[in-house]
């Protein structure tokens, strides 16, 4: 790869990290309720599609462990527990795989 | 907030030293590094190295990039009404958009009165996003000169799926949120085991369609 086609690549990058945030007017308020119920559902589709391969390829009894740890604890809210959960969950998944 | 995000700071610095590992062979030192400076964006720089290494010409890298990127327009657009700074400010902040310190401004949008919601967003994803970079080169660069992270290669496969988990956690908010999040994510798994090819682009065309339809009160915003 070239340094020029690796600026390329970062400028788009950045584009797409600030098209929205700085062009974008604030948006109108229904449309603004829709948006707020993006992020969640983002990182629910996030989490599966780290689990979930081509082709429906599982990830690793661990690593499905450690999802169903993090997953235990999430209504506690806390990324901290939820790391912690996870950890038990993958030794749990090791132990028992 | 630096506290808040070094869990996830030390998650990115083992992906970091694997990519910087990963890179080294395939781009060289120089432009690995710089890949890390001047792009910030894990998945994408993996994707590179990967089609790199299998002769991708041009075309398909760019392709990448692209598609890999949108959902920073639909994030973007999330943070959008909660920004109070000037267009400079908000372009400054934009370097530092990834899906962790989304999830942490966001959620630091929800947890202050509705009056402050700017400033807290801003913040942390400045603080955050700062945090994250910095791990993210420090990372790249101890994978560079051949930091040996054999013992933690099982487990950091573990760490994205949790992170997601935590961060789904912190930005739902009532039931409607935490529905909509298994609706998308069982999206995701269809898709993922229906149309293979599609899978780059489930996560944000799931997380974008099962926002849509509902009506839910009008969330706490900025000035």
């Amino acid at each position: 790869m070239s340094p020029l086609l690796l600026v390329a690549i970062a400028l788009i990058t950045y584009a797409s990290r600030a098209v929205a945030v700085v062009l974008l007017p604030r948006p109108d308020p229904r449309f603004e309720i829709v948006l707020s119920r993006v992020p969640a559902a983002l990182f629910a589709s996030l989490a599966t599609a780290t689990l979930v391969g081509d082709g429906g390829t599982l990830a690793a009894g661990p690593v499905w462990g450690a999802a169903a740890g993090a997953l235990a604890v999430s209504p506690g809210r806390s990324l901290l527990l939820c790391l912690l959960g996870g950890a038990v969950g993958y030794a749990l998944g090791a132990w028992l795989g | 907030m630096v506290a808040t995000s070094l869990p996830a700071a030390a998650a990115v610095a083992v992906f970091g030293t694997l990519y910087g590992a990963a890179a080294r062979g395939v781009l060289g030192v120089p432009l690995t590094l710089a890949s890390s400076l001047l792009v910030y964006s894990g998945a994408l720089q993996f994707a590179l190295v990967a089609l790199l290494g299998a002769g991708a010409t041009v075309l398909p890298l760019l392709l990448t990039a692209g598609v890999l990127n949108l959902r920073h327009l639909v994030l973007g657009a999330a943070l959008r009404s909660r920004f109070e700074s000037r267009p400079l400010g908000r372009a400054l902040l934009a370097f530092f958009l990834v899906d962790e310190t989304f999830g942490f401004a966001i959620a630091a949008g929800n947890a202050v009165e509705p009056r402050v919601v700017g400033k807290a967003t801003e913040r942390t994803l400045l603080v955050a996003g700062l945090t994250l970079y910095v791990a993210w080169i420090v990372g790249t660069v101890v994978g560079v000169l051949g930091g040996g992270l054999a013992v933690v290669e099982g487990p950091a496969g573990a760490i994205f799926p949790v992170l997601f988990i935590g961060l789904a956690s912190l930005a739902a908010r009532g039931r409607s949120h935490v529905a909509r999040a298994l609706a998308a994510a069982i999206l995701t798994a269809l898709v993922a085991l229906l149309l293979p090819d599609l899978r780059m682009l489930a996560p944000v065309a799931a997380g974008v369609l099962v926002a849509l339809p509902g009506r839910d009160a009008l969330p706490a915003r900025g000035r």
